[in-house]
């Protein structure tokens, strides 16, 4: 049974895990730097002092993007599979991916020059995309009322299809250099972003996350089922509304810096309920920060492992991710079942 | 705090005024200044190297990007910084730079924003087509304060394109189709910088105006075409040979274009004919050669035989 | 002043009307069955009581306010509704499942507090569930998770209980232990409880009246002597049987054509 301390301690030592591993991956990279240089500051002339030029501009906005998109994707990855009652659900499943992209690629292809709170063009209109398609998928998934989820599940399906096509036909007749310049962005990079827009991203993911917190102790009750929910007390549309919303504001930040990162929304929160349970009031914190402290992880193993070339962070994921869950299937699988009886 | 529905809105509101006065109060750099006489330049392109190269900049360059190849020995001594599509800003800073030059497309110009905001001087060119060639060699050696170099290195290509260009216009002008790549057939439009070369050295596009500066096309518009000359710059620097032969036998299923029938189909190096650069002159007569073959005399190099092109390195600085 | 007042109350399922003009008047503390044939509505009117479907005329008050005018959570906290239930695929401990009923009640940040652990424990024992606490809801057996949605029901601590065949998967220990249950629930701390089942003869030796719902939207309420009667069970199930008493118990058997004993029948 989970206490408020129970938590707590555990909150604290998956924080400790992930200062630790920001520690290391901040002193891995291409370039060799060592904390104590990076101690003496910047230097008296500014800009001599390289390590600590490489520490503050590169390596730090990098791995706190890398931290801050993987907490709000296996957050919101823990919100959807509680809403949706479904185990394979990420958080791209309600149309998030393919909106976000055609907002990409139309940035890509019009060449768009504004930017917004300090976000390139890219940024916003996936920003953009992305929301607008959850609203798309939303009000199509309203229109049935006997089996909500289900329509819901559907219409994200039909959305995705239809703006996956249509990103296909974008991208046929784009410049090389823009086709190439979309796949990179499909295939989920961590690049290099000013630390202002990163914090101020982050703060819109902590506030996401919050949100979402509170409504865990209803997210438990609605694993029963909606009506079940009902009768103790839950308010399903009003949850709903909120767990779609703030998840998908969260997401779409995501997204719309790093474009599709796959694999840690879908994995990490079942990592985290495959060894803690599926209480979510713990599973939603820990997995967020287990799923930065992972992202970290695979981003520096993405800019180091090839270098001076740098892989696509989500071959990192999916290729780590996969095996290292199927240990854990196998070791806990006396836990739990998929089917009930 | 968990269960009342207003706090969620007030936490909400409160996360996004926090977010917008933390962005509008973070200190917006200055564009940084490069010095006048930079020491230590970094070119991040094949193309730019070449250039900076040409203009005798070497003792000033302090790392080039891993995929340029010419000269020789640029990426070899050099400190490398990343590929032209994926550069390493670590690297970057790690050299020390005072002055980075940079060309227009995407991928650069996000790392450009981000390295000036870290006070390094970022200078962006555009090098698409020819014009842009003589405007970049300009930029640059105002940059780097040597504009008589610059200066001369223009003149010199300029007047060795005219000649060859003039030596190419002689009746009959052929059409060319420039293959891009074979699977699936990619060819240069006519607003494209191949094109340029294709127009210079006496020939006509045989595709006409398209909608996609590299539009991929159908078997039916090859046929109809009808290109007297095939030109397919190779993909891969190192096996010319083996893609002279694929791209016979690709080209044999259409024995009925001018092209294939009357064997001019030209698989040739992609270095000069693809960059913009002091090496221009001998790609431009590298198509020459291609589209008015008679122009040479029996004992030149055939474009088509083994061996490449390339010539003295030293060329252009005369 | 009645805890349940159910006023001329309709309902249809798209063309088809399963309640017509139905009026209840819960007295507080009673114990009511519900009977009648597949269809006559039963889990129908559970589910209106409970707040999950909305009658298409006619209201209903509970404790005298009407129904629509309570949030969820004070719904939560004046009825429990026990039923077939969908076993989630993330698996919830049979501790943490009853845990669940004290949500309408958690303060703070939504932890349990060690009163409420105290109420779930009592709830588990009651049931005879203690000794499942940490298992996984998915491991029981049919009728072991029976149990446990009662014991949540339980924890919920609210003087309303609706159940719906809450012993369909009992064996008969467990079925009596059920209904003594719900009769010390009743008696001694003076809950309103309604129930569906199938079993009307258990469900009369127990319960203060039955409400006989029928196919044809008519309904019949009243004590178990008033309702087994041949006639009636015939009129509304179609079956015909021997109604009968032992002491205070009226039972009714019903006896079909290839009965040991089918002269028997009424």
């Amino acid at each position: 049974m989970l206490t408020q301390t129970t938590l707590i301690t555990r909150i604290m030592i998956a924080l400790a895990i992930l200062l630790v591993v920001c520690g290391f991956c901040l002193m891995t990279g291409t370039e060799k730097i060592s904390p104590g240089n990076i101690l003496k500051g910047p230097g008296l002339v500014p800009g001599s002092n390289i390590e600590y030029e490489i520490f503050i501009g590169v390596r730090l906005p990098r791995v706190l993007l890398a931290a801050l998109v993987g907490a709000a994707l296996a957050g919101s990855g823990v919100i959807l599979q509680a809403i949706l009652r479904n185990p394979l659900a990420d958080p791209f499943i309600l149309g998030i991916s393919s909106g976000a992209g055609l907002g990409a690629v139309i940035a890509i292809i019009s060449g768009f020059t504004f930017t917004f709170l300090g976000g390139s063009p890219i940024t916003v209109c996936a920003f953009a995309g992305a929301l607008t398609t959850v609203w798309i998928v939303w009000a199509i998934g309203r229109f049935t009322t006997k089996s909500e989820l289900t329509s819901l599940l559907l219409a994200g399906v039909v959305v995705n299809a239809f703006f996956s096509a249509l990103i296909m036909f974008l991208t046929s007749i784009a410049k090389s250099e823009q086709m190439q310049a979309t796949v990179f962005w499909l295939m989920g990079n961590i690049s290099e972003t000013s630390l202002p827009v990163i914090i101020v991203n982050f703060v819109i993911v902590l506030a996401g996350l919050a949100v979402l917190w509170s409504i865990c102790l209803e997210l438990n009750l609605l694993s029963f089922g909606e009506s079940q929910a009902q009768n103790l007390g839950v308010d399903p549309t009003r949850i709903k509304l909120i767990a779609f919303g703030a998840s998908a504001i969260i997401t779409a930040v995501a997204v719309s810096l790093s474009g599709l990162v796959g694999f840690v929304g879908l994995i990490v929160p079942h990592a985290i309920r495959l060894v803690l349970g599926p209480d979510h009031r713990q599973l939603l914190p820990i997995s967020a920060i287990i799923g930065a402290a992972f992202l970290v992880l695979a981003d520096t193993i993405a800019r180091t492992i090839v270098a001076p070339a740098q892989l696509p962070v989500g071959v990192i994921t999916a290729m780590t991710g996969g095996p290292f869950f199927l240990i854990l299937l196998a070791r806990y699988t006396r836990k739990i079942s998929w089917f009930s009886k | 705090m968990v269960r009342s529905k207003k706090l969620n809105l007030v936490i909400l509101l409160a996360a996004t005024i926090v977010a917008v006065a933390i962005y509008y109060t973070s200190t917006k750099v200055a564009k940084p200044v490069a010095p006048q006489s930079p020491q230590r330049i970094i070119v991040t392109s094949p193309q730019l190297t070449e250039i900076a190269y040409a203009m005798g900049l070497e003792p000033r360059i302090a790392a080039v990007t891993s995929d340029s190849d010419y000269p020789p020995q640029a990426a070899k001594t050099k400190p490398t910084v990343g590929k032209f599509w994926q550069l390493n800003m670590e690297a970057i800073i790690a050299a020390r730079p005072d002055l980075i030059i940079m060309e227009k497309f995407d991928q650069q110009t996000s790392i450009g924003r981000r390295l000036e905001a870290l006070g390094y001087p970022v200078l962006t060119v555009h090098l698409t087509d020819i014009r842009q060639l003589f405007e970049a060699i300009d930029t640059v050696g105002q940059a780097a304060g040597v504009p008589d170099k610059a200066k001369t290195l223009i003149d010199s290509i300029k007047s060795k394109l005219i000649t060859l260009s003039g030596r190419f216009q002689t009746e009959p002008k052929r059409t060319v189709l420039w293959v891009m790549q074979t699977e699936p057939i990619r060819v240069a439009g006519l607003e494209t910088f191949p094109n340029e070369l294709i127009e210079l050295a006496g020939g006509y596009n045989a595709i006409g105006k398209t909608i996609q500066k590299y539009p991929p096309i159908g078997a039916e518009q090859i046929v109809s075409s009808a290109p007297d000359v095939i030109i397919q710059p190779a993909m891969s620097q190192t096996s010319v040979e083996a893609e002279r032969a694929g791209a016979l036998r690709f080209w044999s299923q259409f024995p009925n274009i001018p092209a294939v029938k009357k064997n001019r189909v030209y698989v040739i190096p992609a270095d000069t004919v693809h960059r913009l650069g002091p090496r221009l002159p001998q790609g431009l007569e590298l198509v020459g050669r291609c589209i008015h073959p008679e122009l040479y005399d029996a004992n030149m190099p055939d474009p088509n035989s083994t061996g490449n092109l390339n010539a003295d390195p030293n060329d252009a600085n005369n | 002043m009645a805890i349940i007042e159910v006023t001329n109350v309709n309902f249809s399922y798209d063309q088809a009307h399963i309640l017509e003009n139905l009026w209840l008047s819960v007295t507080p503390g009673s114990f009511l069955a519900v009977a009648g044939p597949n269809g006559a509505g039963k889990s129908t009117l559970l589910y209106i009581l409970a707040g999950l479907l909305k009658p298409a005329s006619g209201s209903v008050t509970i404790e005298s306010k009407p129904i629509s005018s309570y949030s969820f959570m004070d719904l939560a906290k004046k009825i429990a509704f026990v039923r077939q239930e969908f076993v989630p695929a993330f698996g919830f401990t049979v501790e943490e499942t009853v845990a669940m009923a004290r949500a309408p009640y958690l303060q703070g940040f939504g932890f349990e507090s060690r009163d409420d652990l105290a109420i779930v424990n009592e709830a588990l024992e009651a049931t005879e569930t203690a000794q499942f606490a940490k298992r996984h809801l998915y491991q029981l057996s049919g009728g072991e998770r029976q149990r446990v949605f009662v014991a949540r029901a339980l924890a919920q601590q609210t003087p309303i209980l609706l159940l719906d065949e809450p012993t369909s998967f009992l064996d008969l220990k467990h079925q009596v232990d059920i209904y003594d249950l719900l009769k010390k629930m009743q008696t001694r701390l003076g809950k309103t409880i309604l129930l569906i089942s199938h079993d009307i003869n258990v469900a009369a030796q127990y319960c203060d009246n039955i409400l006989l719902l029928s196919a044809d939207r008519k309904y019949h309420f009243g004590t178990a002597e008033e309702i087994f009667r041949p006639e009636l069970i015939k009129e509304v199930f179609g079956v015909s049987g021997y109604a009968g008493s032992v002491g205070k118990e009226r039972f009714f058997i019903p006896l079909g054509k290839f009965a040991k004993d089918a002269e028997l029948k009424g």
